[in-house]
């Protein structure tokens, strides 16, 4: 493969798995508007001016990597580097504009936790509609129904409408959802570290309980969790992969992106 | 598209969880509810009425001008409110389509569907209205659904268009309001088209070509009174071929209105 010399060779227990994520050669870039065109004036305004109205910015230049089987992988970067847009071009909301992303098997993403959340439903009219929007049929949810609200440990709360919950609550029952939805591919987005600590405490457990047994990807800001839970990191700096390999190289590598700068 | 691979049943329990709350907060915190649902269309009945039928006795030489006139204000009510809810949609829901992905129509049709949801339960009092004023009911009353099935694509079609291209220039909501007063003016609703027809009949005729105007003269004169002047029978044989563009209209607006939406909805997560 041309242009990713630094994939360090890492022998994680899952190499042998068939690969459930491809991805070749991922560009994307987006139009950021210089005099955004809100209306149908200043766009007519802007073509007399000549305005083309947008720059162009690449986020994503050339992306490959490919995930195994029940590997727990870890993507960091900081700030704009381009790993929301990535995750997003994983989840097909976003699509790219060169190269590919393929995905053999369910993905469940989030992005956010609590999406779709409606303050006005009750805690079980809304467990049903998040897992409506993640594809989940309502048979399905009622067999995951009980293992959520158990996780979150809210169940006198359910008919409850969720503006009555506290923030901490509405983050359980999110995060609850996010950890129970059974899909071959589990997507977390700056997730880790809702609740109280018994509750930090009950999630790390639980990561540390499925590790091996389904595929993760975890994108954090987070270097104890990177090392604590992932088979593999990759770092992402300008919309390309500055290493991917073993988590502690990884963080510290990570950790040296200031450095550097200095 | 490989993955997500959500299979179509699944599209319609998002569907239906959509709806479902759409409908349930639409009333929230409101304490008649539901009831809104019947009693604006009926106030806004009861003035058109007070003021058409009893001032300016519009519909003097109309049998059952009453439940003639409530169809064409219902009618007329579900069409607004299906399409400025379609055209909303994408917009209201953009937060939505920035995190997960799943068919962007959904969307739109869930939105539409309580107005569905309203309409028929808008029959239910128009059955009833008619039965009080006396009318017989007849087989005809089955075309009722099929003609109301037609506006009903003919929303989708402009719901799918103008809310496509609502993403990216929000003025169509303003124009689409706009429009909306003239047509109500350009439809016969409060009035009979022989009134238009009294001064210019070309003119008369213009207006029964548009759809909403077919349905609501098709209904009327399948539920209500024959003496409606249908956008079929007021045509003369030689124009026969006028007798299609309602229909024509429908098609192309559904049509084009799909085709566009699918070709633009790929890129609603960016542009919202």
């Amino acid at each position: 493969m041309t242009n990713q010399p630094n994939t360090t060779d890492i022998n994680t227990p899952h190499n042998n798995e068939p690969i459930v994520i491809s991805v070749k050669n991922v560009h994307k870039s987006f139009k950021l508007p210089t005099e955004r065109a809100w209306g149908l004036k200043q766009a007519i305004l802007n073509r007399f001016k000549g305005i083309k109205g947008y720059k162009e910015l690449k986020v994503l230049n050339g992306i490959s990597f490919d995930i195994h089987r029940n590997e727990f992988i870890g993507i960091v970067g900081r700030n704009g580097s381009g790993k929301s847009t990535l995750l997003k071009t994983l989840a097909k909301i976003y699509f790219p504009e060169k190269g590919s992303v393929e995905i053999n098997g369910t993905l469940i993403p989030f992005i956010e936790l609590g999406v779709g959340f409606n303050p006005d439903l009750s805690g079980r009219e809304n467990i049903y509609l998040n897992g409506a929007l993640l594809g989940f049929s309502n048979k399905e949810m009622d067999a995951m129904y009980d293992k959520i609200v158990d996780f979150a440990e809210l169940r006198p709360f359910m008919d409850q409408k969720l503006k009555n919950y506290s923030s901490g609550m509405q983050v359980r029952l999110a995060f609850s959802i996010a950890i129970r939805a059974k899909g071959d591919v589990l997507l977390l987005d700056e997730v880790l570290a809702v609740g109280d600590a018994a509750f930090q405490k009950k999630c790390s457990d639980y990561f540390a309980s499925i590790k091996g047994q389904q595929t993760v990807i975890l994108v954090t800001h987070n270097m104890d969790n990177v090392i604590k839970y992932c088979d593999r990191a990759i770092l992402i700096e300008n919309g390309r992969i500055k290493l991917n390999g073993n988590p502690k190289e990884v963080a510290e590598a990570y950790n040296n992106l200031w450095n550097e700068q200095k | 598209m490989a993955i997500p691979n959500f299979l179509y049943k699944n599209n319609r329990v998002l569907l239906k969880e959509l709806t479902k709350t759409d409908f349930k907060l639409r009333y929230q915190g409101s304490i008649l509810g539901y009831l809104w649902a019947l009693l604006r269309p009926l106030m806004m009945f009861a003035i058109l009425y007070l003021v058409f039928g009893q001032l300016l006795k519009f519909g003097n030489d109309i049998p059952h001008y009453p439940v003639y006139l409530l169809i064409g204000t219902t009618i007329w009510s579900f069409f607004s409110e299906c399409t400025s809810q379609g055209i909303q949609a994408i917009v209201n829901r953009g937060e939505l389509l920035r995190k997960v992905c799943f068919p962007k129509y959904i969307v739109v049709v869930s939105a539409t569907l309580t107005a569905v949801i309203n309409l028929l339960i808008n029959f239910i009092v128009i059955i009833i209205f008619a039965l009080i004023d006396g009318i017989t009911p007849t087989w005809t009353w089955l075309i009722v659904p099929i003609v109301l099935f037609e506006l009903y694509m003919l929303s989708l079609g402009i719901s799918f268009l103008l809310g496509a291209i609502n993403v990216k220039y929000r003025d169509i909501t303003s124009i689409w309001d706009v429009l909306m007063q003239a047509l109500f003016y350009a439809i016969p609703i409060i009035y009979p088209i022989s009134m238009i027809a009294e001064t210019n009949t070309t003119a008369a005729k213009v207006l029964l070509l548009n759809p909403i105007a077919q349905v609501i003269q098709d209904a009327r004169y399948c539920m209500a009174t024959t003496k409606t002047d249908t956008s079929w029978n007021y045509l003369s044989e030689s124009e026969l071929i006028f007798k299609f563009i309602p229909i024509c209209i429908v098609i192309i607006m559904l049509v084009w209105g799909s085709w566009y939406f699918r070709k633009k909805s790929k890129k609603f997560a960016e542009e919202i």
